[in-house]
């Protein structure tokens, strides 16, 4: 009784006039250089993020030549879209519809996002062939108890992050080498890829969630989605999309749903564009078929990192706000904007920004490594965290995923979650440290759930806890025993009023619907040095231990027949 | 094929009929936030059918408008052909203005079986009695009316008045107050809008362009432009200037569990037929319809299931539902969404395209605590929807933060459309007087020009960083306007058809039929509208069914129409 659109869009197929065809299948893409991120000497400035020191345009006529000072870089990412299995808390095995990495490998397989630079993503394999399972058949996961732990003692190094299946153009290298991306040396890089890589990384390689996405404000982000079809439901000729939920702004074009866009047939690759947004707690899903994609698994996580945090070292923040006031595109003015959220704060705290954070942001190692930050452009250090951890509330229906792995009519009225999932995986695996592995129909072990949600904060620090929930059929609790909860933004906005008055608000529980976010700070510290300033010393700390996050929906507490489980995790105060 | 596999095809056929029918249609439904207008109001609650796409017809119970009286008066007076039947839902909405006194007199027309019936007006101080005229004899002053629950309820056939002042201004639910589980899930409930009866204390109201609305080559305006289809006389909803708006919709949230109607059906015929016999000594005379457990499969707005949601309002083929949900909006109109939950589930109200400023709930508005002339709502992407509970809410949408022109203006075409200029305002805006009848009213001037696609594409220049997919291996939408662009002129331009005294610099292979884009979308014509469709709808995904038949339920798709296209909220 679904998929009556596909019968539409089926019907209404058809294709813009074919004007630059290139007869392309699969296909990534990630410029070296652009208006916004120009580096017409291939010098190697976008793969790295520079300090902010003044607005992109101060301007507003148009767009000059050159911006006045270049913030954010180029960040780029693939994922496949097919389908997959997973593990759940009671030991069963569940099929998805689902999306897995295709290109930041490595840092996905250790729980952090998979958005890379052009010089990280725009790499070629160097480990010729890939092997079904990567990179957990490399590293060698299905030895131990279903999981490894990686960084610790891995058995062989899977380092690699760039787009899967990318390879050197030859034919372009020979007819026309002005197509190939200057900027990286040693091959012809028109983002053409080999379709054998792909397919063997990317077919039933799904993950839940979906890869992690991560950017900072000011970047553009080329997101490419590679739909490798669904092996075991190949009756189903399924598109699917990128939504980008919660961009501001957004175009129809790239917000990823079907009925007013275009979708991806298999076989073919899209490129989403997105100039990065306002700092704050997204997340992104398919929109093909909603109750079914997203109760199958193709839900992710996505979060943008503010500018604030590449302010040089020890200067204001308070200053550094009212900079971007200066291009119309970043400022907030609360009497002409009734959709902005930041203004300047009423209180200037004097808070500087920490070397530590400044330097993380501006190094050009890795952008997806732990770090300390601000979740907002507060300008007064308000929203500052020692560690940040993404956490996405799901539910899986077991009957509804067998019923969509068997070819039969799904009835989406019955549809009741048995599994109650902290990202994708329910207690005790939530606090199994690395990626959970599971077997597929090609034999080999897949990395189905790279993302642990054991809280680990050093003692008097502050965990920022970036909470979306992608259920499809309720609201969900989530409450944490002993340390507050303080709730400083919701659905990827500062909680600030138009007078610039923090309303962040102290909690023990917070309720999300599907389709919602919000962000909380876990403070360990219970006295400070300098009080307003979140980031200065503490001095004395709430007790090391261990803490409980845990829904008080007590029928969420289990793992479908086992009545142990569920919606939980640990908090670590180290 | 089995009986199921049968009943599926057939069900799904009829829905593809509908639904293609409902394309058809909503080409030119649009809406607004209509409803009577008082400050009395004659209303009845009786028993009807309501329309739902799989064909289903539920019986219901609504208010609706005593027909023993006279017709009400309607607002906007720019929608046509209103009506207001005994019984709708969601019930009329009531539409009055801060201070005026309120009287609502409610005939218990329901099924004597259903027992009393009444109103709740929640935020309201109301007096409750038995009406001065009575619908018949036995209608007395002590009978007609009798002290509920919770307020005072109409006896069978009788008439009970609610007298109160419209205190505040805002959005408000009413509902049953008498056995609610079941009367409320039946159908009995509806909104009350108090307009401010001053300007806002901060600043009156800014330009509304209504002359907005050009023809396909924007060298004329439209004659008249577009209509105001605002009811606040103001230009306001609260007395903030904050509370300004250009467009406005009301959305009521609500389901059906169809076991419940069809058991209240069941019981209603068989009381009414019931005679005493020897087999049968005893008739009932109350309804025992259980309310739990509880599965709805109808998730509505505004009565109606998608795609109905999406037909006009007061479309003939709802004669019981008469409200849509069908937005539309030009970049940088200030919409005001007037949304409330009715039924008993809480619903998470995804709104595609930018984020809503929540202004007020339950008709109070949420200001600074150091600034009372500053707004304190949240602002979201997800707005929960709560029974018994009205939020109101500010959206826009621009184009201010894409990094590419989303017009495609080409400053080497020859199409004069396609070089317009852009002078931007304190806050970048193209809204000078000279522009305010441009196609590119409040465009996004930072973005002026600037190329999305590595290669041109159609008319439209390229040196951008994207490259679109190879046409060959993507699906198109319904809704889809032809192009990554806003409006028919940039559509056309860049699918490589143009206008026939138009020429094209960068491509000049237009296809032959020159009016046809290659996506041949209906709903969203790449021609006519080409407008940006977003998708507002429960993010519970199971909420976007019909009766397990997707795509249905809490849906609709919002359009931000290119200032080529006339919005047309009438008929």
């Amino acid at each position: 009784m679904k998929k009556l659109y596909q019968d539409v869009l089926f019907v209404l197929l058809c294709c813009l006039t074919p004007l630059v065809v290139n007869a392309q299948s699969f296909r990534v893409q990630c410029p070296t250089s652009t208006i916004t991120h120009p580096d017409p000497s291939h010098a190697g400035v976008n793969n790295s993020e520079p300090p902010y020191v003044g607005p992109t345009y101060t301007g507003t006529n148009g767009y000059p030549s050159a911006p006045a000072n270049v913030n954010g870089a180029i960040k780029c990412q693939q994922i496949g879209g097919g389908d997959g299995l997973s593990t759940m808390g009671d030991g069963a095995q569940i099929y998805m519809f689902a999306f897995g990495p295709l290109s930041g490998l490595a840092d996905i397989a250790n729980g952090l996002p998979g958005t890379e630079f052009p010089n990280v993503f725009n790499t070629v394999y160097p480990g010729g062939a890939f092997l079904p399972g990567d990179p957990a058949t490399t590293i060698g996961a299905g030895s131990g108890p279903n999981q490894i732990p990686i960084g610790s003692s891995p058995t062989t190094l899977f380092t690699y992050n760039g787009a899967v299946g990318l390879v050197n153009d030859p034919t372009a290298q020979a007819d026309n080498p002005s197509a190939c991306d200057p900027g990286v040396s040693g091959f012809c890089d028109t983002g053409h890829v080999d379709p054998r890589a792909i397919i063997d990384i990317g077919v039933m390689n799904g993950n839940i969630p979906a890869p992690l996405l991560a950017f900072d404000e000011d970047d553009e982000v080329f997101f490419t989605l590679t739909n490798v079809g669904m092996i075991m439901r190949p009756d189903l000729f399924e598109q699917h999309t990128v939504h980008f939920h919660g961009y501001p702004n957004a175009s129809s074009f790239y917000d990823g749903v079907p009925d007013a866009s275009v979708a991806i047939n298999i076989g073919g690759s899209f490129t989403y564009y997105y100039m990065a947004p306002d700092a704050g707690t997204y997340f992104w899903h398919c929109h093909i078929t909603p109750p079914e994609h997203l109760q199958m698994g193709m839900v992710a996580q996505l979060y943008v990192r503010p500018r604030q945090d590449r302010v040089p070292a020890g200067q204001s923040l308070y200053t550094a706000l009212v900079a971007q006031q200066g291009d119309n595109r970043t400022k907030c003015d609360s009497t002409q904007d009734i959709l902005c959220s930041n203004p300047v704060p009423a209180v200037n705290t004097g808070a500087t920004n920490p070397a530590a954070v400044y330097s993380a942001a501006v190094s050009g190692t890795n952008p997806n490594g732990p770090r300390s930050g601000y979740a907002y452009n507060d300008g007064d250090g308000s929203t500052y965290y020692d560690v940040e951890y993404p956490i996405q509330i799901h539910g899986f229906d077991p009957n509804f995923h067998f019923v969509g792995m068997t070819f039969n009519p799904e009835e989406f009225n019955d549809m009741k979650d048995k599994y109650f999932l902290l990202n994708g995986r329910s207690y005790p695996d939530t606090v199994t440290p690395g990626p959970l592995a599971t077997q597929v129909t090609d034999g080999k072990m897949h990395f189905s759930q790279p993302l642990p949600s054991i809280i680990n904060i050093p003692a008097g620090g502050r965990a920022l806890l970036r909470i979306s929930d992608l259920d499809v059929t309720e609201y969900q609790t989530l409450a944490s025993l002993g340390i507050p909860m303080t709730v400083i933004g919701f659905n990827a906005k500062l909680l600030r009023d138009q007078t610039g008055n923090n309303m962040y608000y102290n909690s023990n529980s917070i309720t999300l619907a599907g389709g919602e976010s919000l962000d909380v700070i876990l403070d360990t510290c219970v006295v400070r040095s300098t009080l307003s300033v979140p980031s200065s010393t503490c001095t004395t700390a709430m007790p090391t231990g261990t803490y409980y996050l845990y829904t008080p929906n007590l029928d969420h507490l289990s793992n479908d027949a086992e009545n142990f489980g569920g919606l939980m995790t640990e908090v670590h105060i180290n | 094929m089995n009986a199921t596999n049968t009943k599926m095809m057939t069900s799904k056929t009829r829905l593809l009929v509908l639904l293609v029918l409902a394309l058809l249609l909503t080409a030119t439904a649009h809406a607004a936030a209509p409803g009577i207008t008082g400050p009395t109001f004659n209303l009845t609650a009786q028993a009807s059918y309501l329309s739902q796409p799989d064909g289903a017809a539920v019986y219901s119970w609504g208010y609706g408008c005593d027909p023993t009286k006279a017709l009400p008066g309607f607002a906007p007076t720019a929608i046509t052909s209103p009506f207001c039947n005994a019984m709708q839902v969601p019930g009329p909405t009531l539409i009055v203005t801060e201070g005026q006194t309120v009287i609502v007199n409610l005939t218990n027309n329901l099924p004597t079986a259903a027992g009393n019936t009444s109103i709740l007006f929640p935020g309201f101080q109301v007096t409750a009695a038995a009406a001065a005229t009575q619908p018949s004899a036995s209608c007395t002053a002590s009978t007609a009316a009798v002290q509920g629950l919770l307020t005072t309820e109409a006896t069978p056939g009788c008439t009970v008045a609610y007298t109160f002042t419209a205190s505040s201004p805002g959005t408000r639910a009413y509902y049953s107050g008498s056995q609610g589980d079941l009367q409320v899930e039946m159908g009995l409930y509806g909104a009350i809008i108090v307009l401010p009866s001053t300007a806002p204390t901060n600043g009156s109201c800014p330009f509304h362009n209504t002359a907005a609305g050009l023809n396909a080559l924007g060298t004329a305006l439209v004659t008249g432009g577009e209509n105001d289809f605002r009811l606040s006389t103001t230009g306001a909803a609260y007395h903030l200037t904050q509370s300004c708006y250009d467009r406005e919709y009301l959305f009521q949230f609500s389901e059906m569990d169809p076991n419940i109607h069809r058991k209240a059906l069941a019981q209603v015929t068989d009381i009414a037929n019931c005679t005493v016999t020897a087999s049968r000594p005893v008739c009932p005379t109350t309804l025992e319809v259980p309310t739990e457990p509880y599965q709805p499969a109808y998730f509505m707005i505004n009565g109606r299931s998608m795609p109905d949601d999406m037909d006009p309002n007061y479309a003939t083929e709802y004669p019981h539902q008469p409200y849509n949900g069908n937005p539309h909006m030009h970049p940088g109109e200030l919409t005001l969404i007037r949304v409330i939950g009715q039924g008993r589930w809480q619903h998470p109200f995804h709104e595609h395209g930018n984020h809503v400023r929540i202004l007020a709930r339950d008709g109070n508005l949420i200001v600074s605590q150091s600034n009372p002339a500053m707004l304190a709502g949240r602002l979201e992407f997800t707005t929960d929807t709560t029974p018994g509970q009205a939020f109101d809410g500010i959206f826009y949408w621009t184009a201010k933060g894409l990094n590419w022109d989303a017009y495609g203006h080409s400053p080497s075409s020859n199409d004069g459309n396609a070089t317009l200029s852009c002078t931007p305002d304190a806050n970048g805006y193209n809204t000078g007087t000279a522009a305010q009848t441009a196609i590119n009213y409040y465009e996004w001037c930072q973005d002026h020009n600037k190329p999305l696609q590595v290669a041109p594409f159609g008319d439209v220049a390229g040196g951008g960083p994207a490259t679109l997919p190879d046409p060959n291996i993507f699906a198109n939408g319904p809704w889809y306007g032809g192009s990554p662009y806003l409006g028919p002129d940039a559509t056309l331009r860049a699918t490589g058809c143009m206008p026939t005294n138009a020429l094209q610099t960068n491509a000049p292979n237009c296809g032959t039929t020159g009016t046809t884009p290659p996506s041949g979308t209906i709903a969203n014509s790449p021609s006519g509208e080409a407008g940006f469709a977003f998708m507002w709808h429960s993010h519970n995904e199971r909420e976007i069914t019909t009766n397990n038949i997707f795509p249905g339920g809490m849906l609709m798709m919002m359009l931000v129409d290119s200032r080529e296209f006339v919005i047309d909220e009438s008929n």
